[in-house]
């Protein structure tokens, strides 16, 4: 029934004072799938990105070289992985900053230059070696490195420099889907599963040096400094608020698992056909390992072997150059962001494109010893790894910074027990690179 | 002339000139413009002790000279209105109300005047960060030295003085509220907050209003529930029922319950509508004219009225007095250009657009961009007129996304 205006306004006087009228929910409950759906990204991407050339090398040479005994590791490096991402994820939502900002106002300057630096000259080789991962990944299809490690570069850049983050969050998540593809192959390798799940269970400890190096390595290239750095900054600037943290954690935590199955897939994927003895050659690349593949699992699994390699190589190509823009910018105070265009942050796409441009240069000259520039930025990490590790610890858990959401005393001491463990394999890594 | 990054470690001496400590860092007293610097902290033997101004006898880039024999090893313990300048000031950030940006300080400059040393500047630029970073005794390049005024500083992002000492009402003021809110959103979230508080209650409702509709939520839910029933009644009613809307609902009906008088009427009237029609994009202010009157007759009012809603650019006809059934509408300008005598019958348009309550608001936004217009009535099924959709409402709904948290308010 039509209702004059001024009987509205009468009514309204006497249903607020007689207490029935209630406030219109102008905002649909930001719970449920379709809400996780929009604030998934951050987490994912950067827990993925950690499966990189030099990741999937490891994996696979761990499977080549050791079958399924490294399995063990898995799930404390899950678990590792998971407090790490989140205690970043949840600084960025909580203090809408980002981490390298964080280190600046809490540590000071010098804390913040010695990261800066190691980020970017540790970033600036793996960024090579994604590079070069794209170069090898194509090779495999008969595409020179000459063509095709120009044309990544370059699509890369466009993507991030004339995208919006919303846009360029939506092409990482969809390259995040090449993974799927090791899945495929690890089930095309025909793997003993009764020994997998038993490996997982049943940790095997071998003293011998080489074991433990790639045991060491395998948790470097997992908990890598540049996703820290990434899921913090991404998170940001996408501009998630406290009333989504509980959505944020989510995609932490998923995309921590995926990217540890994926890991665990092609893991499985060598070890059932290299690593049961059936396999004389060595493998030091990713490449390598497709190559190795395709004898013994058949043309498709070396095909999404390399696949994958490729995917993979081209979304860490984005996600470093961009982790280390981030930091830099937040760090001397720039302007920065994605969606901002060269003129509006200039430094920050500098910065963006000087990495993409010299990564894609330096992986296009022949006989290029990158195995020594894997070494030196392995070591730089390895060093990185505890500074960053204790900082973020440290600023995840003041209260006066992160209100109620600091750590609270469980997690602490699981986080702390998590960087020490981390932080020690780490720099015993950092001392064996030197030192071999 | 002197930079905090030149004395700080420098050593302390004795009245003989031996060294005796280190200085740590410096106390200065907010509250002024160019706040006045109160003692030092120095190290002695693991120990941070305080030294008060009036025992320092020198003090420069060679370190501070003391003028007592007896080292006071009194422990340092903050001040009522006292911060440290490399603890609290150092590398956080600050508002500067001049250039109109958010900062973070490199470096502090300090200068004597009359005797007393005091904080005249932040060093913002990267020459200021080389300062910190180089050894003593390096000269650094000639590139220029960007120094912010302290006086033009309206907010500095530090946990450790009250919000009323680290931020300056009469100098964010200067501000437009589009550029505060602005500001106030690169800051963290609890500091954009604190800048808010900072303002007077209309200054803060209409710098809130330049916000995302989260932030505006966040800001109102977490404040001191008077401040900010108080604070929504100097919004507009259809923003502060957009907030009220994302609040949770305890919070938001004590708020409006806090509310008093025609605004509170206003909102709670608004509240009846649903999120994505007319009903819920228009506002209730809007000024309202009885045919009966004269366009003389008609300025007049507008000149008495002591209030003006923002939209004035068109006025709408009713039926008579204190009724609320449209039956013209009329531009401010066809009323200014008009002869005085004229009857508002005549002037007005009475074939106009309309929208009622419940239409979708994006075909209200896209009859808006259609036929040109600064708003459009919304009338019920009696003819009376609830409400206006102003064009920057609608326009927020037409353009793309990342366009919409730039579009200041209009009306």
């Amino acid at each position: 029934m039509a209702v004059s205006r001024t009987d509205v306004r009468e009514m309204s006087r006497r249903l607020w004072r007689r207490g029935t009228l209630r406030v219109r929910r102008a905002v649909a409950r930001r719970t449920g799938f379709i809400a996780y759906l929009a604030v998934i990204g951050p987490g994912m991407i950067a827990a993925n990105a950690g499966n990189d050339a030099g990741g999937i090398a490891t994996y696979s040479t761990s499977g080549a070289e050791f079958g399924y005994t490294l399995l063990w590791t898995f799930l404390p490096i899950l678990v590792s992985l998971g407090l790490v991402q989140e205690m970043c994820a949840r600084m960025g939502v909580v203090t809408g900053k980002g981490l390298a900002d964080l280190i600046r106002e809490r540590f000071g300057v010098r804390w913040t230059m010695v990261v800066m630096s190691a980020l970017l000259v540790a970033n600036a080789g793996v960024t090579v070696s994604e590079f070069v991962g794209i170069a090898a990944a194509t090779e495999l299809f008969g595409v020179p490195r000459q063509v095709s490690v120009p044309l990544a570069a370059l699509s890369v850049w466009w993507l991030v420099v004339k995208g919006s983050y919303r846009r360029v969050e939506r092409v990482f998540l969809l390259m995040s889907l090449v993974f799927l593809g090791y899945i495929v192959s690890a089930f095309l390798a025909r793997p003993d599963w009764g020994e997998v799940a038993r490996q997982m269970a049943r940790p095997t400890f071998r003293y011998d040096n080489h074991y433990l190096f790639t045991l060491i390595a395998l948790i470097g290239t997992t908990i890598s400094p540049y996703m820290q750095v990434f899921v913090q900054s991404s998170v940001v600037e996408k501009g998630v608020g406290r009333e989504d943290y509980k959505l944020v954690r989510a995609d932490v935590w998923v995309g921590t698992l995926f990217a540890m199955s994926i890991a665990f897939f092609i893991l499985i994927s060598t070890a059932a056909t290299l690593g049961t003895g059936g396999f004389a050659g060595s493998i030091e690349t990713a490449a390598d390992a497709a190559r190795a593949l395709v004898p013994l699992a058949g043309e498709y699994a070396g095909l999404l072997f390399a696949v994958g390699l490729f995917g993979a190589s081209m979304l860490a190509a984005g996600v470093l150059p961009l982790a280390t823009a981030y930091s830099i910018s937040e760090a001397l105070g720039f302007e920065k962001g994605v969606s901002r265009s060269f003129r509006e942050a200039p430094i920050f796409i500098g910065i963006f494109t000087f990495l993409i441009a010299v990564g894609a240069l330096i992986a296009i000259i022949p006989g290029l010893p990158l195995i020594r520039v894997l070494v030196v930025t392995q070591f730089i990490n390895g060093l990185l790894l505890p500074v960053m590790l204790v900082a973020i610890l440290r600023l995840a858990g003041d209260r006066k910074l992160m209100g109620e959401y600091a750590n609270g005393a469980v997690y602490n001491v699981l986080a702390w027990l998590t960087v020490f463990i981390v932080s020690a394999l780490s720099l015993v890594l950092a001392a064996k690179t030197l030192f071999g | 002339m002197l930079y905090l990054s030149q004395i700080l470690r420098r050593p302390v001496r004795d009245v003989e000139g031996r060294p005796v400590a280190s200085i740590k860092d410096v106390i200065v007293r907010l509250g002024e413009d160019h706040p006045p610097v109160t003692g030092l902290v120095a190290r002695h033997m693991r120990r941070d002790i305080f030294l008060p101004r009036t025992r320092v006898a020198k003090f420069g880039e060679a370190g501070a000279q003391l003028n007592f024999d007896l080292l006071d090893l009194r422990d340092f313990k903050r001040r009522e209105g006292e911060i440290l300048l490399a603890r609290d000031v150092l590398d956080k950030q600050l508002i500067d109300v001049d250039g109109k940006r958010v900062v973070r300080v490199n470096d502090v400059q300090l200068i004597e005047v009359a005797g007393e040393w005091r904080v005249t500047g932040a060093d913002v630029s990267l020459q200021g960060l080389w300062r910190r970073l180089a050894p003593a005794g390096f000269m650094g390049s000639r590139r220029p030295v960007e120094v912010i005024d302290w006086a033009d500083v309206g907010y500095l992002a530090t946990d450790a003085a009250e919000v009323r000492l680290k931020s300056s009402r009469d100098k964010l003021s200067r501000l437009h509220p589009v550029e505060i809110a602005r500001l106030a959103e690169s800051l963290s979230y609890r500091q954009g907050a604190e800048v808010v508080a900072a303002l007077d209650d209309e200054t803060a409702a209409e710098t809130l209003e330049e916000m995302p509709d989260e932030s505006q939520a966040r800001i109102i839910g977490d404040m001191d529930k008077e401040r900010a029933a108080d604070i929504l009644e100097w919004m507009s009613p259809d923003e502060a029922a957009d907030v009220l809307g994302d609040l949770p609902e305890a919070t938001a009906e004590d708020l409006l319950n806090r509310m008093e008088g025609e605004e509170k009427t206003d909102v709670a009237e608004l509240l009846h509508y649903e999120d994505d029609t007319a009903g819920g994009l228009m506002t209730n202010e809007f000024i309202t004219l009885p045919k009966g009157l004269t366009v003389g007759e008609a300025l007049a009012r507008l000149r008495e009225m002591a209030e003006t809603p923002n939209m004035i650019y068109y006025l709408y006809v009713v039926e008579q007095e204190g009724s609320w059934k449209l039956v013209g509408v009329i531009a401010l300008r066809s009323l200014i250009l008009a002869d005085p005598s004229a009857p508002l019958e005549h002037v007005m348009r009475d074939e106009f657009q309309h929208a009622h309550p419940d239409d979708s608001a994006k075909d209200v936004a896209h009859k808006i961009a259609e036929y040109n217009l600064l708003a459009l009535p919304v009338v019920d099924d009696l003819g009376e007129i609830a409400g206006i959709v102003t064009v920057d409402d609608a326009m927020e709904l037409l353009l793309p996304k990342g366009w919409r948290q730039r579009l200041p308010r209009i009306f």
